[in-house]
């Protein structure tokens, strides 16, 4: 530390000044910027510290409660497949087979998104396929879906009945019905439009927006967050178009998901490598009830607040639960010799906690919460299984032959479940 | 945005002695939450300093100080508790907030009108002091070195380690540096 600069005689001066300058120069920091980072940081030594260090008991509970859960699934009637990766994990084992979709646990409708377009699973697992359709979304009740294929976005009945249909001016992607069922954003091209649940009155809400979906408040309010061609979150009064609040979107962003929580919910925003919850406040000086298309009302975006992905751990998917108090996320890694890992991880923002509830060879391919945020669905492709987790130690239950129930003579690849249908009872306004 | 007040850092925690420091390294590796918490108030504000001034954005700043941290965490067991902890977490840092003003200054390349819209431009109380300004104005590998050399203490041979630079193009962006920033303050002086 004591090394001389080798230039300019007057380079030790000017370096000193400098020095001091930087020492005392004033340095915005948000308040509670410290505190905050120790949570997150003392969090993950937590889940650092019982993997390599003495302290059994925290282990002991780890194993326990997988022990618990594996136990579940083992003794769930349709738990076979399940056994399949037990052996997969601890030794080789034959593969027993079962096949056809039986009812759904936990109840509700599934749906589904496969090459030859969606279907919609229902409660007993009968299926319908709605048609020849690039994605599709449920409208809040489960009474019609939204669904794009190239420059059309259209309204379809689950019996596959095309309620209504629209050209828009690019190729539809990510059509997404509000929670009061009266709006239906979506982008088209590069630009984000809004349409109303009839069909009628499309226009435009930005011309040009990140490829990734926009999510509507959960409180049924029309407000809606999306991310801007230039990286900027934001959330706009789609009955207007008014701006209500921007902040800058995590860096890569892939996943974007307004939840209930707190007082206008929470907002989740994912890349492959950073995890994070926003919460999101504000008043409705004139607000009308929810869903009321013409309210005027503040709303700020708090800071955000990471949570820590294990080393090495990569996001392949993610969803907030219900409630948005839990984010389900699969985390892909390598393990020691290379091979490739999939972990089922809970984070719970109240409890600043999170567990890995699963962690099986190869990929899982999508995590879905029940509409009473009871339990996941997780799709596992190499066994061609839907898993139904609880999210506490009760039993699973596993679904398989799942590809083939939806091949229609051009192959079987697995399926994207695209939702989970509903969480209230439908009523008129979809 | 965030609903938070934004305040100026205050007084910097009490430096630890290298005795001390050893021994909670040690206890942190063996588990002990108190140790890490103990480090992590001793180091973070000056982390959080080193990156405010690479970066220029307190937000970023944040992130780059937490990030560091979690690093360290991850690598805690391969740490060798014979060395400073310091220049460990300081080598993070600077190299994390390098990377984000990297990042950062491509994407104004790309977008110049977005990112003045979103206020990459400092939104600092106080950032109208000629020497923040100055130095805003270096590029961010110049703006490293001169952290690490000036606000940190370490040699350019310690410079050059932490950014896997050779100790030439230390000496070389130093005085580059220096040089524009002796026309801000040096000529007054």
């Amino acid at each position: 530390m004591s090394e001389r600069l080798p230039f300019q005689a007057n380079s030790a001066r000017i370096g000193n000044l400098v020095g001091a300058g930087l020492r005392e120069a004033p340095v915005p920091v948000d308040a509670g910027a410290e505190d905050r980072g120790l949570d997150v940081v003392l969090a993950a030594y937590a889940e650092w510290r019982p993997e390599r260090r003495r302290n059994p008991l925290p282990r002991l509970a780890l194993v326990l409660a997988g022990a618990t859960l594996l136990a579940a699934l083992l003794l769930s009637p349709a738990g076979a497949s399940v056994r399949d990766w037990v052996g997969d994990v601890f030794s080789a084992a034959p593969a027993p087979s079962r096949s056809g979709l039986a009812a759904i646990p936990g109840g509700g409708r599934l749906l589904v998104q496969t090459s030859t377009g969606p279907w919609v699973v229902g409660a007993d697992g009968s299926r319908h396929r709605l048609g020849d359709y690039e994605e599709a979304s449920w409208s809040p009740h489960g009474l019609y879906v939204a669904a794009a294929a190239g420059r059309r976005l259209s309204a379809v009945e689950p019996d596959g009945s095309v309620h209504w249909s629209l050209a828009a001016p690019g190729t539809v992607r990510d059509p997404r019905w509000s929670p009061s069922g009266y709006l239906v954003a979506y982008r088209a091209g590069s630009g984000l439009r809004v349409v109303a649940g009839d069909g009628s009155e499309d226009r435009p809400l930005d011309e040009s927006v990140a490829p990734l979906a926009p999510s509507w408040s959960p409180d049924g309010r029309p407000d809606l967050a999306y991310v801007d061609a230039r990286g900027a979150l934001r959330v706009i009064d789609a009955a207007n178009g008014r701006g209500l609040d921007r902040a800058t979107a995590l860096a890569g962003i892939q996943w974007l998901e307004w939840g209930g929580a707190g007082s206008r919910g929470i907002l989740l925003e994912a890349s492959p490598r950073r995890v994070r919850l926003r919460p999101v406040s504000g008043s409705h000086p004139r607000g009308g009830p929810a869903g009321d298309r013409h309210h005027a009302g503040a709303i700020a975006l708090g800071e955000p607040r990471a949570f820590h992905l294990p080393a090495g751990e990569t996001v392949e998917d993610l969803a907030l639960s219900p409630s948005g108090n839990k984010v389900a996320a699969l985390l892909g890694r390598r393990d020691g010799a290379g091979a490739r890992r999939t972990d089922l991880m809970i984070f719970d923002r109240r409890h600043r906690a999170s567990v890995r509830l699963l962690s099986v060879p190869g990929r899982l391919a999508e995590v879905a919460w029940a509409p009473n945020g009871g339990r996941l669905l997780v799709g596992w492709p190499r066994l061609d299984e839907w898993l139904f987790l609880p999210t506490r130690p009760v039993a699973g239950t596993a679904l398989a032959g799942v590809a083939k129930e939806f091949a229609s003579g051009s192959g079987a690849a697995f399926p994207r479940v695209v939702g989970w249908c509903c969480r209230s009872a439908p009523d008129d306004a979809g | 945005m965030g609903t938070e007040q934004i305040a100026v850092e205050g007084e910097a925690a009490p430096e630890l002695s290298r005795r001390r420091e050893r021994r909670l390294v040690r206890a942190a590796q063996d588990g002990s939450a108190d140790a890490l918490a103990e480090l992590y108030t001793a180091h973070w504000r000056r982390a959080h300093r080193a990156a405010y001034l690479v970066v220029h954005d307190a937000a970023a700043a944040e992130d780059v100080a937490q990030d560091a941290f979690l690093a360290a965490v991850d690598a805690l067991d391969r740490f060798d508790r014979r060395r400073p902890f310091a220049p460990w977490l300081h080598r993070i840092v600077v190299n994390r907030a390098l990377d984000w003003a990297r990042r950062e200054g491509l994407r104004r390349r790309v977008d110049p009108e977005g990112a003045a819209e979103e206020g990459v431009e400092p939104a600092g109380p106080e950032l109208g002091d000629e020497l923040m300004a100055a130095l805003r104005r270096l590029p961010p590998e110049q703006r490293a070195v001169v952290v690490l050399r000036h606000l940190l203490e370490y040699t350019p041979g310690e410079i050059a380690t932490m950014l896997d630079l050779p100790r030439g193009t230390v000496n070389s962006r130093l005085r580059r540096a220096l040089d524009q920033l002796r026309e801000t303050i040096g000529a007054d002086r």
